[in-house]
This record gives structure tokens, C-alpha cells and sequence, in this order.
């Protein structure tokens, strides 16, 4: 289905300050691939979705998402079909209650109250809250804002969900509930983390950001055993493919 | 100062009490508005000098209050934190308007009389204020405005101001958390950081209040903020309007407490 890639052409992009902090990334992205975006800190992940996203228009290049060019015009079409999770959940919800949250997406698009309240309740039984509607977000853990904000864009049923760090600051089972929350989504995916160990059993496809540009794009499998590489990129081979720190064995 | 902090960020407290379920609360939004809106009309029209007649009007809060299950302290809290505006606004009155008013045996300044005034009834419209917001909750509220054709602008306005403000209260609690957890023997914030700590403090605000906007407008936000429907008014929503309507006016046209006394007397004779 074409009318399902986004694609990135020379994107360039500088903050007021004149700091660039994106230039010139070029990537295709298909349905339903799931692809990893990683880098050191600063290196332009978050800058990258936001241009993605329509919340920053590059300076030069463009975003398209199937045929339709990311511009002020066609943004409400765009955004109804990309849904992003913030880094900070704090800053996704903001209604007074878990179900008013996630209902603000679908509201938004005027749909029946009806139709609300199924997308809303489908929504927060997926990521396993439904038993959370009526709680104030900012009252709720880590793990829970989280799936909260996943649930607040699953509610607008976006073909593409894209993430900025999803596990980071997570404890260790609420990051396995998260990941299984994303794995069982067949929905194309953009992940960024530093949690290379994710990225390593949840994405087919990993795109390594250095100081803006794109250093590798490829395979999963063969990016993050590649140490030279990692090491260049203020990385490290994910603990689940180094040798085994006790004995020196390797993995076969 | 602690202990500051923790009241102000108890700000979100009346977004809790507004998702009670008591008879006030299951009101509708509407209704309680107008009566809200009634009561501060009544309060406000009282003359100056006039105090006897504002005493029946504190019926309509206690029983609000009781009604709708509210808890008192913090509520009266809130209302404390303006109350230096009040007394700032009314203390200068004693000194300008010294004529001598009698009050049945005893003569005070016209001053004082009207500053006990101001007093009352800012007392009284700040509390109907914020009893309205604990026992609706904001995001309903906004609703019923925007019922009443107010424009969405000064609707949103509000809405905006109201979840920016706890925003900003989180960043200076987190701000002063950081400060004093490495100044452990300070009492308060030292004058050579205030200006570094108020600009850190602003900039990181705008910043948060940005990406809440961002996040908003990446899910479809266009300006108009949706509530969710509303429920039908129903004949009890109407009569509970209607019933303090008729309180308000008949306290406004008759100083009950004056006639309560007359019938008292005249029965006693
Ligand atoms: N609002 C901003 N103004 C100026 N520079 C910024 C702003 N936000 C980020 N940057 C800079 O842009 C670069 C990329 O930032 P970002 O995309 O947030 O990195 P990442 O998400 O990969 O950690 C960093 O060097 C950062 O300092
Ligand atoms: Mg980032």
C-alpha cells in the first residue's frame, strides 16, 4: 500500500539560534515496518519527528506521507494518520481524567459521542488501563502515564504510530509491558531510543543518527553489532549481543 | 515553605473533588452556572453600607458545601491566598471615610463598615467561585459557557489559563524541590539566585507550555475544545436554579434578618 510511506527528502533543519540540527537526512519508510531511530543524546532524534510530524517545517527538503506533501494545508489530513507519543508523557495529557484524554483525539475529528466512547474504551483496554478511565493522569506511575499516552493516540487510529523514547525512565517490567504493547501493534512504527536492546527485538530496521546526519540505515542485526560504528555514535553494542561478560563466550 | 508548596500543588485538588457524585455535582453544569452568576449578581448589587442584609446569602455556600460533600479546609485555604488583595483593596477605606455611622447602640466610621463589606462579599463571590469550579470541574464548565454562546476564544482562553497555571505551579515546585534538596540550611531562596531561578523558571514554562500545544494540535486540537456531550437539563436542574433564584431575590428585596426580628418582636408584644 503506497499511500502508506513517509518519506523524508533532504531534510535540513536549523533551530532560531542557527544551531542545525538536522542535515540533510533522506530515508523511506514502508508499511508496516518498524524502524529504529537511534543516536547519542543531541544528536537530532527528537528533532527528526518533530519535522516528520509537521510540528517543525524543514528549512529545506520535504516530508511526504504517501503521496501528500507535509505543508500547513494538508497538516490535519497528515496528523490524523500519524499519531506520536511524546517523550514526556506529562506533556501529552493534560484533560482532568485518563478517559477525557484520550477521548480529545477522536472528539477533535467530531466524532459521535458514541463512536468516542468505543475507540476510547478499545483504546485503553489495549494497553491494559481501562480500569484507570476515571483517574486524574498526573496522580498515575511511570508505566501507567505511559500507556495512557499510547492510548490517547491509538484512540485516533493513526496508521502510523510514532515514539520519542518510549522506555526511557521506565522500570524494567513497566518496559517489558510497553514493548509487548508495541510488538502486538501491526501499525508502522518509528521508535527512537537509546535503549538499543528494544530497538534490537522490536525493529526490523534501524536508522543511526550522528550530529544530524544519517550515518547507517539497514538491518537491525547488523547496525548494532557493528561496535566500531556504535562507538562512533556515542553508542554500544546492545548486552544482549556482546559476548558473555562472565565467561568471554561468544554468541553463536 | 514546604508547606507553601504543598498547597499550590494541591492546585489540581479541585479537578478531584469536581469527579464526586453528589447531588450538587450530578447537577447540570449549566444551571449551576447561572446560579452561580444569580448569586454573584446579588451579592455584588448590595449598597455600601449594608451588611444585615448580606448575612442570609451565606446560606446558599453552606449548604453548597454540605451538599456537595466538599471538604472545607482546603477550600478555605484557597480562599485565604486572596485574601491580601481584598484587604489591600478595602483597608484604606477606614482612614478616607471616617463619618460616624450608628449601628443600633454602638456608632463606628462609615470606613470600617464599608471594609467589613468588601470584605463579605468578596468572601462570599470568591468562595461561590471556587465552590462553582470544585463542584463542575473546569473542562465542563467550559462547556456550559460556550452553551450560553460566549465566544470560544475567551473559552479557550480560560481553559488554557486554567491548565497553565498548574503547569507553571509544577515547574516552580520542581524548580524550588532541586534549589533547596542543595541549600539544605536555607530558609527560602537566597536573593543572589532569584533572578537566575525566575528566568529558568519562565523559560521552562514556555518550553512545557509549547509541547503541551504541540502534543494538543497533534491530535487534531483546531481551537474548539470538545467536551464531550452533555446531558439533557432536566425539570430538577431547572428548579434548583429557580429555587435559589427565588432565595437570592427574596434576600435582595427584604433584609430577612430585620424582618425575622420584627415578626420576633412583634410576636413577643
Ligand atoms: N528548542 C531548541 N532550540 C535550539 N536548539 C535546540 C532546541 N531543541 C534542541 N536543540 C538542539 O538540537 C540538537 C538536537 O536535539 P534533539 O533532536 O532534541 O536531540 P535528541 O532527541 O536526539 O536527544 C541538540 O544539539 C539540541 O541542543
Ligand atoms: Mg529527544
Amino acid at each position: 500500500m503506497s499511500h502508506h510511506k513517509l518519506e523524508a527528502k533532504d531534510l535540513h533543519y536549523s533551530y532560531p539560534d542557527d544551531h542545525e540540527a538536522v542535515k540533510g537526512m533522506s530515508f523511506c519508510i514502508h508499511h508496516g515496518e518498524s524502524v529504529g531511530i537511534i543516536g547519542a543524546n543531541g544528536a537530532g532524534k527528537s528533532t527528526l519527528l518533530m519535522l516528520l510530524m509537521g510540528v517543525l517545517f524543514p528549512s529545506q527538503g520535504e516530508v511526504c506521507v504517501g503521496d501528500v506533501h507535509v505543508t500547513k494545508k494538508t497538516l490535519p489530513m497528515i496528523r490524523q494518520r500519524l499519531g506520536m507519543v511524546f517523550q514526556d508523557p506529562d506533556d501529552q495529557l493534560f484533560m482532568s481524567t485518563v478517559y477525557d484524554d484520550v477521548a480529545f483525539g477522536p472528539r477533535n475529528y467530531k466524532l459521535d459521542e458514541k463512536e468516542v466512547e468505543t475507540r476510547v474504551l478499545h483504546a485503553l483496554e489495549l494497553v491494559g488501563i481501562l480500569h484507570l478511565k476515571d483517574r486524574a493522569p498526573f496522580k498515575l506511575s511511570g508505566g501507567e502515564k505511559r500507556a495512557a499516552a499510547i492510548a490517547s493516540v491509538l484512540s485516533m487510529h493513526p496508521d502510523v504510530l510514532v515514539m520519542d523514547e518510549p522506555t526511557a525512565a521506565l522500570d524494567p517490567k513497566s518496559r517489558r509491558r510497553v514493548m509487548k504493547l508495541l510488538t502486538s501493534f501491526k501499525h508502522t512504527k518509528i521508535i527512537t531510543s537509546h535503549d538499543l536492546d528494544m530497538i534490537y527485538e522490536m525493529c526490523d530496521r534501524t536508522i543511526v543518527i550522528k550530529n544530524g546526519e544519517i550515518a547507517a540505515d539497514g538491518v537491525t542485526s547488523e547496525i548494532l553489532v557493528n561496535a566500531q560504528l556504535m562507538d562512533e555514535c556515542g553508542l554500544e553494542v546492545p548486552l544482549a549481543m556482546q559476548n558473555c561478560p562472565v565467561c568471554g563466550s561468544a554468541k553463536e | 515553605m514546604a508547606n507553601i508548596m504543598n498547597s499550590l500543588y494541591n492546585m489540581r485538588l479541585l479537578d478531584d473533588l469536581a469527579r464526586q457524585e453528589t447531588i450538587i455535582h450530578k447537577l447540570h453544569p449549566l444551571m449551576k452556572l447561572l446560579t452561580t452568576v444569580s448569586f454573584l449578581t446579588v451579592v455584588v448589587s448590595f449598597g455600601r453600607y449594608e451588611i444585615s442584609g448580606l448575612l442570609p446569602l451565606f446560606v446558599y455556600p453552606v449548604m453548597v458545601f454540605s451538599l456537595a460533600e466538599l471538604p472545607l479546609k482546603p477550600i478555605l485555604l484557597r480562599i485565604l491566598l486572596v485574601s491580601p488583595f481584598i484587604i489591600g483593596i478595602g483597608i484604606l477605606n477606614p482612614f478616607f471615610d471616617q463619618q460616624i455611622y450608628r449601628l443600633g447602640g454602638m456608632e463606628i466610621s462609615r470606613g470600617w463598615l464599608t471594609f467589613l463589606s468588601i470584605l463579605i462579599k468578596s468572601g462570599l463571590t470568591v468562595t461561590a467561585a471556587l465552590l462553582l469550579i470544585a463542584s463542575t470541574g473546569m473542562d465542563r464548565l467550559a462547556g456550559a459557557l460556550r452553551m450560553l454562546k460566549i465566544p470560544r476564544i475567551f473559552v479557550l482562553q480560560l481553559l488554557l489559563t486554567y491548565r497553565y497555571i498548574s503547569v507553571l505551579m509544577e515547574e516552580v515546585a520542581r524548580t524550588l524541590r532541586a534549589y533547596s534538596l542543595r541549600a539544605p540550611n536555607q530558609k527560602g531562596v537566597h536573593r543572589s539566585a532569584w533572578g537566575s531561578l525566575a528566568g529558568q523558571l519562565i523559560l521552562r514554562t514556555f518550553d512545557r507550555a509549547q509541547r503541551i500545544y504541540e502534543a494538543m494540535c497533534l491530535r487534531g486540537f483546531t481551537g474548539e475544545y470538545e467536551t464531550g456531550g452533555f446531558k439533557e437539563i432536566r425539570v430538577w436542574d431547572i428548579a434548583y436554579w429557580a429555587g435559589w433564584m427565588l432565595f437570592f431575590v427574596a434576600a435582595r428585596l427584604y433584609n430577612i434578618p430585620m424582618v425575622i426580628g420584627s415578626l420576633i418582636t412583634g410576636v413577643i408584644r
